[in-house]
């Protein structure tokens, strides 16, 4: 995230660029064994990367029995859907855990990226003497913290937020980064335009949600996407304040306890009437780790567009 | 924010908000829709980031919840001498600190290397397809990389060791060997996030102007040449800035990589606990809060000092660089 | 810029303080005693079901409590999965929605959770006006001592009125011990285990001799309360262990077994061979199963856990699903007698210290406790459909009862009584020869009015149990190149973490205890 954040934004609002004219450029050996390499390491660094969700796919199509005897393999080992008939069988764990999981990940997005974009702004506007303290504010929370013994007492014992998922949600709404990246997004957006609302006779609320607001859609879909990647993903507030006080725990805590205990598995199975031995214990964990992540990587692809424009937006120039 | 903060300090400053107290009410009044667009934010920070602030003084106590966390007994030092006197802070920051240099050093190097290849790449398809791929580890959730890791690396029916057995060898006992961790998790810390942090780079190399390529070309430079002379200068300063944010945050780590990938296996703590999972174990584990809020105060304050320093020192080489 | 931030800074600081003050005064408890039933939430650990039986019982439990009490009750569930855990993260949070809390001193924290404000204390004459059939029974044996902290007040309620021996120890197979060599296929020493996990290893390639997870220290224990005389005092813990022994030969001086004698690096040694040997998983430490389940499934050839565990679970359970596999339980202290009668409070109830009815809170739990038809539906559920009674007077389940899944799950370990409970029909058919071997070679534990002050030593077994936390799991499941290296440089860190000056503290509580007991 940091990366990002260290981005130092064109200063004119100059339109990134993306595409480069062609190189007129007469090209010798050199050239030629440099993208020979490029191709080679690139390829094979992808590779690495992908191998091990090829591992996970394979494993939780393979029978438990196979798994035992040869251990996980690159491709399916005696091929079955036998683990996912196990997770729908009784899928109201799974389910629930779905929607607690979206409807945060939503509700989260939208309201923390309307927060974040209002704030981003307003701190950007050069007019608004108070940007610098209010940005020092923000930013000192990155420089030193309560520590998360005195923030889980204060979140459980004084807010009594324990137990509910709003513990999980606000917590998750900003960070003084998305903040900081906002605003580094806002400068490219032409000071013109603001003082061309003003003319008009515009609110400054007014300027920010009828004018800047549509000029900022590869920000938007870079912030929102951290965001809501980080509702997506989130297993460990969970753990501190949910616990076992809810029913459906968020999608990657259900996961993590899945993974990590034996008693979280049957009972994701519960109703099944099944006991823990006879399970496909190991490919049924797998099965729940390709459910549990299956949506996020399947909606990368279109978003990618959005997400990686928006960081060079935001990225440094040289 | 480097660049934002450098940048407001350059400009001259149009108001000055503290002067008079007239002035500021007056300010205030005019500002208000601008100040009430912060004010969400603002909230935020004060309840989840500021309020907790005055609990750390539970590291100076002996704290009980009837008590209170300013009603518990004070026993000053007390919690901090057995985590100095045992070099166990000592251990803590040392592993956080390598593990950030580590990190640094390798992450920058192939992001950079990574990006600078991307560039050579001509083939369209290639070039997107090889970026989806190389992203996708920065989607999944820690949890799964926790998983993968299991998959890859467990005695009895790991991959790793799957390979070893059908080539005839002995599996290896991966979980108990301390002293392969360190590349385990580095390796997966470069596998979650060089995709993509290449992009910054590749963005930057973007960003070069297309003239100095074609000087170079003139001038009849190599491949090699052109790297050297044209792509890594032109990186420095997305480099330097990187490098300045990271060595800020070095007394933290990537807590959820090292809980999921380690977890409780005290057999592999030497090598793998750093502050961040030692906080979380001492509450989850030990019910122990004092000593838990005294490692992450210790944590806070030295990284503070830290930030202080390194900007100190930069502010002195080009206080262009300078964080503030 | 500095100086907007220090004001703010200041207003901040001013604000969480004011809300940390205001906090603390607490929630003031209200009486309701007439009008609309209160509801009292129990926290109990387990998994909640799902099978409908717990609220079918409930629907005729809670007109009992409603006219009995006014009230009505519900439970809150802390569940298997890292139960630790959440248990402590559950009671530190002070969610007032828990009003009655199962705790324990030897299993569930009840001291530290005590001391750190987390239960409410009772005073004697709330115990008498609200929860009186409670307070009498349990004052007429004197037991209110066993709950008391050093401030002279009573924190839990014990289950003082229930036979349970909570005495650990090897569940494993006779028939695989007889075909190991063993004489009737019983085991009589800890370090036999070698021979028969060898034979489990070489016979029964499917199974893991011992298969277990996750952090316990049972195989050091096991081998150091047969192998000593040291006596562990309850009640003072560092993190999840008991480092505070003495010996029964000196029972006034303060020792600790993983400090002292050569014990623990024989036992650390014994755990490495059998980690040599493939006793267990090799990943045990990153780990969890359940294990008892394997053992049912023949899968493991070893479980562990107390005796009662065994009379009610283990021998029926086996019996069923693995015929003629003759479990037996070797306790830990069988060689040499050293084991203890049951403390009192294995199981024990709180009141939640932010509870808004602990007055109603008591008036429920004296109902459960003593109300004979309240008991019988919280405890077995509703006859006929949770359980049915023989014609000899046994407890039994009714045609095509599963226990894995029909279980009610109630759950209420803190506050069981004798009087009310039959035998069972799942109970091992031997259990009153097991009870009478146990109760021959048993000791009476010596310390349970010893109250420690441990104020000034908290740091001290903080740290103590960061150490020990550390180094036995890795001993316990023979992780160590070198088990008497790693014992040597754990004994240095404990004493660098103050182990003196926390022994020394005991002692000198110690010392004073042993002068009121003349």
């Amino acid at each position: 995230m940091s990366h990002v954040v260290a981005a130092k934004p064109p200063r004119k609002a100059e339109p990134p660029r993306t595409v480069k004219p062609p190189r007129k450029v007469r090209l010798d050996r050199s050239d030629y064994v440099l993208r020979g390499i490029s191709y080679l390491t690139v390829a094979t660094f992808a590779t690495f990367c992908a191998l091990p969700f090829i591992l996970i796919i394979s494993a939780s199509f393979s029978s438990e029995s196979a798994i035992m005897r040869d251990g996980f393999g690159l491709l399916p080992r005696e091929f079955t859907f036998a683990a996912y008939e196990y997770i729908f069988r009784a899928p109201r764990q799974i389910i629930g855990s779905y929607v607690v999981t979206i409807v945060m990940t939503v509700a989260g997005t939208a309201i923390g990226l309307f927060v974040i974009a209002m704030t981003g702004y307003a701190l950007q506007r050069k007019d608004f003497p108070f940007r610098n303290s209010i940005s020092f504010f923000i930013y000192f929370t990155t420089l030193f913290s309560a520590g998360l013994a005195p923030t889980f007492i204060w979140v459980s014992r004084y807010l009594e937020l324990r137990g509910s998922y709003l513990a999980v949600f606000l917590q998750l709404l900003m960070t003084p980064w998305l903040i900081i990246l906002m605003k580094n997004f806002v400068r490219s957006v032409p000071y013109e335009i603001v003082e061309s609302g003003k003319i008009d006779g515009a609110g400054d609320f007014r300027i920010f949600l009828r004018l800047v607001l549509p000029m900022m859609k590869p920000a938007l879909a870079t912030i929102g996407l951290f965001l809501a990647l980080g509702y997506w993903n989130e297993w460990y507030l969970s753990s501190l304040y949910l616990g076992s006080t809810v029913e459906f725990k968020p999608l990657q805590y259900h996961l993590y306890n899945i993974i990590n205990t034996a008693n979280a598995l049957r009972n994701s199975v519960a109703g099944s009437n099944v006991s823990i031995t006879e399970l496909p214990s190991n490919t049924l964990k797998m099965a729940s780790a390709v459910v549990a992540t299956g949506p996020i990587v399947l909606a990368y692809p279109f978003v990618q567009r959005y997400f990686v424009s928006g960081i060079t937006v935001g990225a440094v120039k040289g | 924010m480097a660049a934002a903060l450098t940048q407001e300090r350059v400009q001259p400053r149009e108001t000055s908000t503290t002067k008079k107290p007239k002035s500021l009410l007056r300010s205030i009044v005019r500002n208000r829709v601008l100040l009430l667009m912060c004010l969400p934010a603002i909230l935020f920070f004060v309840v989840f980031s500021y309020a907790p602030m005055p609990g750390a003084w539970i590291a100076f106590t002996n704290f009980n919840y009837r008590d209170g966390i300013f009603g518990s007994p004070f026993v000053g030092l007390r919690n901090f001498e057995f985590l100095i006197q045992s070099g166990q802070l000592w251990l803590l920051t040392k592993n956080t600190v390598l593990y950030n240099l580590a990190f640094i050093v390798l992450g920058n190097f192939l992001q950079i290397a990574i990006a600078i290849m991307l560039n050579e790449v001509r083939s369209k398809y290639f070039k997107k397809i090889s970026q989806a791929v190389m992203f996708l580890p920065y989607f999944i959730s820690v949890v799964l990389i926790g998983v993968i890791a299991f998959n890859l690396l467990n005695y009895d029916t790991g991959y790793v060791n799957a390979l070893i057995t059908q080539t005839g060898g002995d599996p290896i006992k991966i979980y108990s060997i301390a002293g392969a961790w360190p590349i385990i998790i580095i390796l997966f810390q470069l596998w979650q996030s060089t995709g993509y942090g290449s992009i910054v780079y590749f963005a930057a190399i973007m960003g070069i102007d297309n003239s100095l390529f074609e000087a170079a070309a003139i001038d009849g430079a190599s491949a090699w040449q052109r790297i050297r002379y044209v792509i890594l200068p032109s990186l420095k300063p997305t480099f330097i800035i990187l490098l300045l944010f990271s060595l800020g945050g070095i007394m933290n780590g990537n807590f959820g990589l090292f809980w999921n990938l380690v977890g409780n296996n005290a057999a592999l703590f030497q090598t793998t606990d750093i502050i961040e999972t030692s906080v979380y174990r001492m509450i989850i584990s030990q019910n122990n809060f004092t000593s838990s809020t005294a490692v992450g105060l210790y944590q806070s304050l030295f990284g503070f000092a830290l930030v202080m320093l390194a900007n100190w020192i930069v502010r002195k080489i080009n206080e262009d660089y300078a964080l503030f | 810029m500095r100086k907007p931030l220090a004001r703010v800074a200041a207003a901040t600081l001013a604000l969480g303080m004011s809300a940390a003050t205001l906090a603390a005064c607490g929630p003031a408890g209200d009486e309701a005693e007439s009008g609309e039933p209160t509801e009292i939430t129990m926290l109990v650990l387990g998994d909640k079901p799902t099978n409908g039986r717990l609220e079918a019982m409930l629907e005729e439990l809670n007109p009992i409590l409603t006219e009995q009490a006014n009230a009505t009750l519900d439970f809150f569930y802390v569940e298997w999965a890292d139960w630790q855990t959440q248990y402590n993260t559950q009671l530190l949070s002070g969610d007032d929605n828990v009003d009655l809390i199962t705790t324990a001193t030897d299993w569930l924290f009840a001291w530290e959770n005590a001391e750190k404000g987390a239960f409410l204390p009772l005073s004697e004459e709330m115990l008498q006006e609200y929860a009186p059939r409670t307070w009498e029974q349990v004052d007429a044996e004197g037991h209110w001592e066993l709950t008391k902290l050093d401030d002279g007040q009573i924190y839990f309620i014990p289950e003082d009125n229930f036979t349970q021996w909570t005495n650990h120890g090897f569940f494993y197979r006779g028939d695989w011990a007889t075909e190991a060599g063993f004489e009737d296929g019983t085991i009589t020493k800890f370090e036999d285990f070698t021979t028969y996990f060898k034979w489990v290893k070489e016979n029964k390639p499917k199974a893991y001799p011992w298969d277990v997870s996750l952090s316990i220290d049972a195989a050091l224990t096991g081998y150091l309360q047969g192998h000593t005389d040291f006596q562990t005092i309850q009640g003072i813990s560092a993190g999840n262990y008991f480092p505070f022994q003495t010996t029964e030969a000196d029972p006034y001086t303060v020792t600790s077994w993983y400090m002292e004698g050569d014990e623990l690096v024989e036992a650390a040694e014994l755990a490495k061979e059998w980690n040599d040997i493939g006793v267990w998983r090799e990943d045990a430490l990153n780990y969890d199963g359940q294990t008892r389940e394997q053992f049912f499934a023949g899968l493991s050839g070893a479980d562990q856990h107390h005796a009662q565990t065994f009379i009610g679970t283990i021998v029926d359970n086996m019996n069923k699903k693995q015929p003629g596999s003759d479990p037996k339980f070797f306790y830990w202290g069988l060689e040499n007698g050293n084991y203890f009668r049951d403390i009192l409070t294995h199981g024990a109830m709180a009141v939640n210290a932010t509870s808004a009815n602990p007055e109603k809170a008591l008036e429920v739990y004296d109902v459960l406790r003593n109300d004979e038809e309240a008991y019988k539906l919280l405890n077995f559920g509703i006859e006929g459909t949770d359980y049915v009674m023989t014609d000899d007077g046994k407890l039994g389940y009714p045609e095509g009862y599963d226990s894995s899944t029909d279980a009610l799950g109630s759950n209420f370990w803190a506050g069981r009584m004798d009087e009310f409970e039959p035998d069972r029909v799942t109970d091992a058919p031997n259990k009153q020869e097991i009870y009478d071997q146990l109760d021959a070679g048993a000791k009476d534990y010596p310390y349970s009015t010893l109250i420690v002050n441990k104020d000034l030593i908290d740091p001290t077994l903080a740290a103590m149990g960061g150490v020990l936390s550390e180094y036995i799991p890795q001993l316990q499941y023979g992780k160590f190149e070198d088990p008497a290296a790693a014992v040597a440089e754990m004994r240095q860190k404990l004493m660098d973490a103050g182990y003196e000056d926390a022994r020394e503290s005991i002692q000198t509580d110690l010392d004073a205890w042993a002068e009121t007991q003349g």
